[in-house]
């Protein structure tokens, strides 16, 4: 099953974004992406358990991410390096989410 | 007369119960195979329409779309079945690149993980009416749920938001035996199932 099998994730608790931000910790020059794109299939509540399941994140933030993807058509639902973002788009392809990941212009 | 999944105990011995009737196990059951047999050939599907047709038709379960709503529109390879692109979209759309190379470096791990909770799922339908499931296989039961709704919503032609409601209005006036009519009804109960687990696995 895929979820929790990706350890980067971790590191993308909103905390530490947080963290990253103003104690100019390491900040990667280069921030990638993962984006959730609104689709016709995926429920509101399985995609809500999703984000909570797969990132951690809190019930409300999660929501949010949700209803962003379902009222604006997509939302970026976290950030970080490269190859985090590939293991979270792939996590998110394991759960049927259509995610993608691309450099943060 | 199916009952949606409902949280029971707490903590470890936290289940998710749910009544259905054999025939609802059975079709859902059938369908999971079906989507775990589109998926389970770790090598992509070549061109040609036998292999194709033969997805179409295996759909079974008194669940085949028209073909004339099949016609490749959204094909984003030469010949790939359109519902693996659901099931395994593209990664990136600005770079076709970086998209083929994760790919390449994916899609056997995802087509397999895929598989495997797609099995878990249907052997666990195949037990009791009394379905009772652990966390870890709520989780499997729930994705497979997704990935099945997928690939019929693709066979249907769900693309926006609004298609739902167009294939609502559309199916009240096809004849009852009309296979998207079908189709339908099953999705719809898809659906409901997956909405009630989805919620009772929310519940904090």
């Amino acid at each position: 099953m895929p979820g929790r099998a990706y350890p980067c994730c971790v590191s993308l608790a909103p905390v530490q974004e947080e963290v990253t931000a103003t104690g100019g910790d390491v900040a990667p020059d280069t921030p990638w992406i993962t984006i959730v794109w609104n689709d016709p299939v995926n429920l509101m509540s399985y995609v809500t358990w999703v984000l909570q399941n797969h990132f951690g994140y809190s019930r409300k933030k999660s929501e949010k991410l949700m209803m962003d993807v379902h009222t604006k058509g997509r939302a970026v639902v976290a950030n970080g390096t490269r190859e985090a973002m590939e293991a979270d788009t792939e996590a998110l392809h394991g759960y049927g989410l259509w995610a993608t990941f691309q450099k943060d212009d | 007369m199916a009952r949606g999944f409902r949280r029971k105990g707490s903590g470890a011995h936290t289940r998710y119960a749910a009544q259905l009737d054999p025939l609802e196990r059975a079709t859902v059951a059938g369908l999971m195979d079906q989507v775990r047999a589109l998926l389970d050939p770790p090598a992509p599907v070549p061109e040609g329409g036998d292999d194709f047709a033969a997805i179409v038709a295996g759909l079974g379960m008194g669940v085949t779309v028209a073909a004339e709503d099949q016609g490749g529109l959204n094909a984003s390879d030469a010949g790939r079945d359109p519902a693996l692109d659901r099931l395994l979209p593209t990664a990136n759309r600005q770079d076709d690149e970086m998209a083929a190379e994760f790919r390449r470096l994916t899609e056997t791990g995802l087509r397999q993980r895929k598989a495997a909770a797609l099995q878990t799922a249907a052997d666990l339908l195949r037990g009791d009416d009394k379905v009772r499931l652990g966390q870890d296989q709520a989780r499997a039961l729930l994705t497979a749920l997704t990935d099945v709704r997928l690939v019929l919503g693709e066979r249907m032609g769900l693309r926006t938001d609004d298609d739902v409601a167009v294939l609502e209005a559309a199916a009240e006036h096809l004849d009852p035996d009309h296979p998207l009519g079908y189709a339908l009804a099953v999705y719809d109960f898809l659906t409901w199932l997956q909405e009630t687990l989805a919620s009772a696995m929310l519940e904090r």
